[in-house]
């Protein structure tokens, strides 16, 4: 199906003139508005903004049109914390959320995931199809009856049957404890971290940020695909009561690999 | 059908009671206040918490004050930019000037799937065209998958609250719905074993209902990229498992760039639910191959918005990214609930929207429900001068009703244009107190009060007592002081 084209003219019709209106208004009384304030009218557009993917060629650029960037932004952008400092604040959030966080050097990390399984108790894992094959050779050496099955194009139903998945992340943000997926082949597919109950999730000491606009900052192609995941599932629609686990994992692990 | 008048609450602004009429149920529901004050205690005590240990928290609001405004003064700009690299990715744009078209467009994408049934993530811009009623009359069951969306959706309840919709419900009112509608008669109340519950009824839908419908948080124009903020895992499950996926934005959700929501989900989560960040956030951009539906629609809906652009002013209206503080913080919020604003839009954020989403030709009422304290604007991450909006929303009800014959009926119109009558000669103004004086004499106690008055009087003693007239007036006073001593009134 096609959308009738008239509405989209109409719907850009209306917008035209009213942020016309809008402006005239504006400026005929000057100060008594405080929309639009914050950046000046001589700015430059954006150059980015007609290239790229899309040949996005604007026909509706209003002369304030102006990049983005400009807008004021005194708010703190980089973390002023140690790196041992930014580290434990981030075991600290996740522990919050009740994740259960352990640490490891780079040496150990085989071990520490077989540990991990171990524990759980479970026995069939999904793993993305770019995990290190050493993540998952110890595991399946140490813990009988383990199996792996890695996601070269599983069925929902295969997932749905796992007990547990392990993956990488993209990167960590200490102040509020959320892990980024980006969904790279080390990371999954979106619903390989959604369908199981548990999640083991491989986060490395380098990858934590302190403060969310450094993650933004670690972003200079932003992603197709990004999941931030702060804590397991949870919902309070129930009195305010927090409940852990609706429909995403109800349990979330983190290993966090002292490579620094 | 009356269903105001069977206690059910009517949401469409169209339909609705004014605010005062419409607030009744609730003020003479004690069990529906307690539910609400404490769900709002527990949020405002969160959000409190958290907002004191961000040191920036004022300069994160002037950012995204700033990036809101610029988005909405240059809306067509980056609508069109959102559109091509929407479509770039795989994406189909389509374009809904008002709920009627909205929802024809979905249903003709709905049938293109062969879908008899469609799951969906939270979205208030649905309730906002109603859709669900409407896909309903079509033959297409439309499934909630939101925990307190699904509590609404079995008990037929309607929202209260735009972040947690079923916030007037208690645990032993959800089990009883739960264990009706669900068919589990030995159900607890105990809210882990409700949302398991939840949880059980609807994993099947889940995993074999292959069309989803959501709304958006955010659409990203640098990118064409469309941003859902939820908690439970439900928005991930539609978003990633079926095979076509439909996004309603109304046209005001754009962000120029990716890194503006370095601001927004700073200021979101802990604004909406008290916490550092919700549990899940997701972003896709079109279509991904081999991750996520195949095919992927989104509406974008104007319904009102772009009227509301055409002044400076109340276009700030259009800034706000649906968090709720201002609710949670609204005294009167507090009092009636979300369902005597008339919309799916309640509290103060509601009493701006509405009423200019219909173009101020229904739900006038609502710029008079507050009392105009401020909190609201205080507590706004995007900066909304509500009190502003609202009173320049009070000036255009009075303008509309200037052209009314019906203001002839008005008892509070018809006794403000006497006081001014009376006010303005001095003949009258004694002529008023004296037989005033006397009139009020028999309705005085011999405590001094007033304790109740007929007809229109009765409004204000219900409430409170009133004092009774002291015996001299001042100007009685001041005219006898320098012929007589001075004298004490009684």
């Amino acid at each position: 199906m096609n959308t009738p084209p008239p509405s989209r003219q109409r719907i850009f019709a209306r917008i035209r003139a009213a942020t016309q209106l809008a402006a005239e208004t504006r400026s005929s009384v000057k100060g008594t508005s405080s929309v639009g304030q914050g950046f000046s009218p001589d700015n430059k557009p954006a150059q980015s903004m007609g290239a790229g993917r899309g040949g996005f060629q604007p026909t509706h650029l209003s002369p304030e049109v102006i990049s983005s960037e400009s807008l004021p932004r005194t708010y703190i952008r980089h973390g002023q914390l140690s790196p041992a400092a930014r580290i434990s604040l981030m075991i600290e959030r996740l522990r919050e959320y009740d994740a259960e966080v352990v640490e490891c050097s780079p040496e150990e990390l085989p071990n520490t995931i077989a540990a991990q399984l171990a524990a759980s108790g479970k026995h069939k894992f999904v793993a993305p199809p770019g995990t290190p094959a050493a993540w998952m050779v110890t595991a399946a050496w140490q813990i009988q009856g383990l199996e792996w099955n890695i996601d070269h194009g599983l069925t929902t139903a295969e997932i749905e049957q796992a007990e547990g998945v392990v993956t990488a992340a993209f990167c960590g943000v200490a102040d509020s404890g959320t892990i980024v997926l980006h969904h790279s082949p080390a990371e999954g597919r979106r619903v390989l971290t959604l369908l199981p109950d548990w999640h083991l999730c491989i986060l490395r000491a380098s990858q934590i940020v302190e403060t969310l606009p450094e993650y933004f900052h670690r972003c200079p192609q932003p992603p197709a695909l990004a999941t931030w995941i702060s804590g397991p599932s949870a919902t309070a629609d129930i009195e305010m009561t927090r409940i852990k686990g609706v429909h995403g994992p109800r349990f979330l692990h983190v290993i966090l690999v002292r490579d620094e | 059908m009356n269903l105001a008048a069977a206690g059910h609450p009517v949401l469409d602004p169209t339909l609705a009671p004014p605010f005062p009429q419409a607030a009744l149920p609730v003020l003479r529901n004690p069990q529906l206040r307690k539910n609400v004050a404490h769900a709002i205690d527990v949020i405002q005590a969160k959000r409190a918490k958290l907002v004191a240990e961000k040191a920036d928290w004022q300069e994160l609001r002037s950012a995204a004050s700033a990036i809101r405004d610029h988005a909405l003064e240059n809306l067509g700009y980056y609508l069109e930019q959102f559109e091509a690299r929407c479509t770039a990715a795989g994406g189909v744009v389509h374009w809904a000037t008002d709920a009627a078209e909205a929802r024809a467009i979905i249903l003709e994408l709905l049938r293109q799937e062969n879908a008899s049934e469609v799951i969906k993530i939270k979205t208030m811009t649905s309730a906002e065209i109603q859709l669900n009623p409407f896909l309903e009359a079509a033959g297409i069951s439309a499934y909630e998958t939101d925990l307190a969306e699904i509590i609404l959706q079995l008990g037929d309840e309607e929202p209260s609250h735009i972040v947690v919709p079923a916030l007037h419900i208690n645990r032993s009112q959800v089990r009883e719905i739960f264990a009706r509608r669900m068919g589990l008669k030995d159900l607890s109340d105990d809210p882990q074993a409700l949302t398991n519950a939840a949880r059980t009824w609807l994993r099947q839908k889940f995993l074999t209902i292959p069309t989803a419908i959501s709304g958006a948080n955010f659409l990203i124009a640098e990118t064409g990229s469309v941003v859902v903020v939820e908690s439970e895992g439900n928005g991930r499950m539609c978003l990633t498992l079926p095979r076509a996926m439909i996004t309603l934005a109304g046209i005001e959700k754009v962000l120029p760039r990716f890194q503006d929501l370095e601001v927004m989900l700073q200021l979101l989560a802990r604004s909406a639910t008290g916490e550092r960040m919700n549990p899940y956030t997701s972003l896709w951009t079109g279509v991904t191959p081999g991750d996520g539906p195949e095919r992927f629609h989104v509406v974008l809906l104007d319904n009102g918005r772009s009227s509301i652009l055409a002044s400076s002013r109340e276009r700030q209206t259009l800034k706000c990214i649906r968090c709720a503080a201002c609710m949670n913080t609204c005294p009167v919020y507090r009092q009636t609930g979300g369902h005597a604003y008339g919309s799916v839009y309640p509290g103060p954020i509601g009493a701006i929207l509405t009423p200019q989403l219909m173009r101020m030709q229904h739900a006038q009422s609502l710029p008079y429900a507050s009392s105009l304290c401020g909190a609201c604007y205080e507590v706004c991450p995007v900066k909304i001068n509500i009190p502003e909006v609202l009173l320049d929303l009070r000036a255009l009800v009075t303008d509309q009703e200037r052209g009314q014959f019906r203001r002839f009926l008005d008892p509070m119109y018809l006794g403000l244009r006497i006081a001014n009558l009376i006010f303005s000669r001095a003949w009258l103004f004694h002529a008023a107190q004296f037989f005033g004086r006397i009139g009020l004499r028999f309705f005085t106690r011999k405590d001094g009060w007033i304790h109740s008055l007929p007809s229109l009087g009765a409004k204000w003693t219900q409430t409170r007592d009133l004092r009774g007239l002291p015996s001299q007036t001042f100007h009685g006073w001041w005219a006898a002081r320098g012929s007589k001593p001075m004298k004490e009134a009684k």
